[in-house]
């Protein structure tokens, strides 16, 4: 592994998702935008709220807020933007953000628990220990969730 | 702003210059293509030449249209996309099919020259609906499947409901008085 590459894992976008203050690899975050224009259109897929276009692309926007918060956030200061990958595809997807975003540099550790699949590690900032999500699994988990409460089963 | 540029796949971005319809329901706008339109109806001259289908066996489509010898089932746009109520005021023919859409409004006709694919992230229904989505003035609008408003199971369906109720008038006018 180069140092290059080291000093990409070990850095880290510390974000705040409906009140939850979270951290994502850098190195999967894409950008971090100014809230553009939400085109929304009618459909199924209850976890996307609609899209934005970055950079000439048509990005989806995910709501994650009520897995992490239980509610839909009311607000919002930011998009991240990173790149799923959904089977052998992969596509860009931006989340809503709100509060202020940081750039932090530490190690992560292994996660605390049995906690949910998204949550991929733990990073201590200052006196805070933050749990580091999987963008991919992040969003998973919200389809999941969804087509469970769609379905009236309780998700696992 | 920028125009978007291809998404993960180009190859699949359509470069053909396409004239669209643009149609609004409810609050939404959407697009279908010029070519898959056969006419525009307003629905107050329609009253005579539609039939309520007695018991409706979906939600969407309560009534068929006798037109050009060709019996139409009526969609209603704005229970098939699950918008709020609105007051249809058109009927969208569709060509080549036994599929007429009511809408609320024509807002103009335009052309587009890009077609980008549904976002992976989209997974349910709409993937039927839309053939991808268009950006037109600074909205992305989707473009309708004019295919996307039947299944067939759903126009199977239908055809056996509209069949049973043509027996039911026809042994009701045989009935001696």
């Amino acid at each position: 592994m180069t140092a290059a590459n080291n000093t990409a894992q070990n850095s880290f976008i510390v974000v705040q998702i409906g009140g939850r203050k979270l951290a994502l690899r850098a190195d999967v975050v894409t950008e971090l935008s100014a809230p553009v224009r939400l085109h929304a259109f009618p459909h199924t897929s209850r976890a996307v709220l609609g899209v934005i276009i970055r950079r000439g692309r048509i990005i989806p926007v995910y709501d994650v807020a009520p897995l992490l918060a239980g509610r839909s956030l009311l607000t919002q200061r930011f998009y991240l933007v990173a790149r799923r990958h959904i089977g052998q595809a992969s596509e860009f997807g931006a989340l809503p953000v709100s509060g202020e975003c940081e750039l932090v540099s530490g190690e992560m550790q292994p996660p605390a628990g049995d906690g949910p699949a998204y949550i991929c590690g733990t990073l201590a900032v200052g006196e805070q220990s933050l749990d580091v999500v999987d963008f991919d699994a992040l969003v998973t988990s919200q389809e999941s969730a969804d087509d469970a409460a769609g379905s009236g089963e309780v998700p696992s | 702003m920028n125009t978007p540029r291809g998404q993960e796949a180009p190859s699949r971005r359509r470069r053909r210059t396409e004239t669209v319809v643009l149609f609004g329901v409810a609050n939404q706008e959407f697009a279908i293509s010029a070519d898959s339109v056969q006419e525009i109806r307003s629905t107050d001259g329609l009253a005579g030449a539609a039939n309520e289908i007695e018991q409706p066996v979906l939600p969407k489509v309560r009534h068929i249209i006798e037109h050009g010898h060709r019996a139409y089932y009526v969609v209603n746009a704005g229970v098939h996309f699950e918008l709020p109520v609105s007051r249809p005021a058109l009927l969208l023919m569709l060509r080549d099919s036994h599929v007429a859409v009511l809408i609320d409004r024509i807002e103009r006709m335009t052309q587009i020259s890009s077609l980008y694919p549904l976002p992976l992230a989209f997974r349910g229904e709409e993937r039927r609906w839309y053939r991808g989505l268009a950006y037109v003035e600074d909205a992305v609008i989707p473009l309708v499947h004019s295919g996307g408003f039947l299944t067939p199971e759903e126009c199977e369906l239908l055809d056996q409901a509209a069949k049973a109720q043509a027996e039911q008038q026809a042994a009701e006018g045989a009935v001696p008085a």
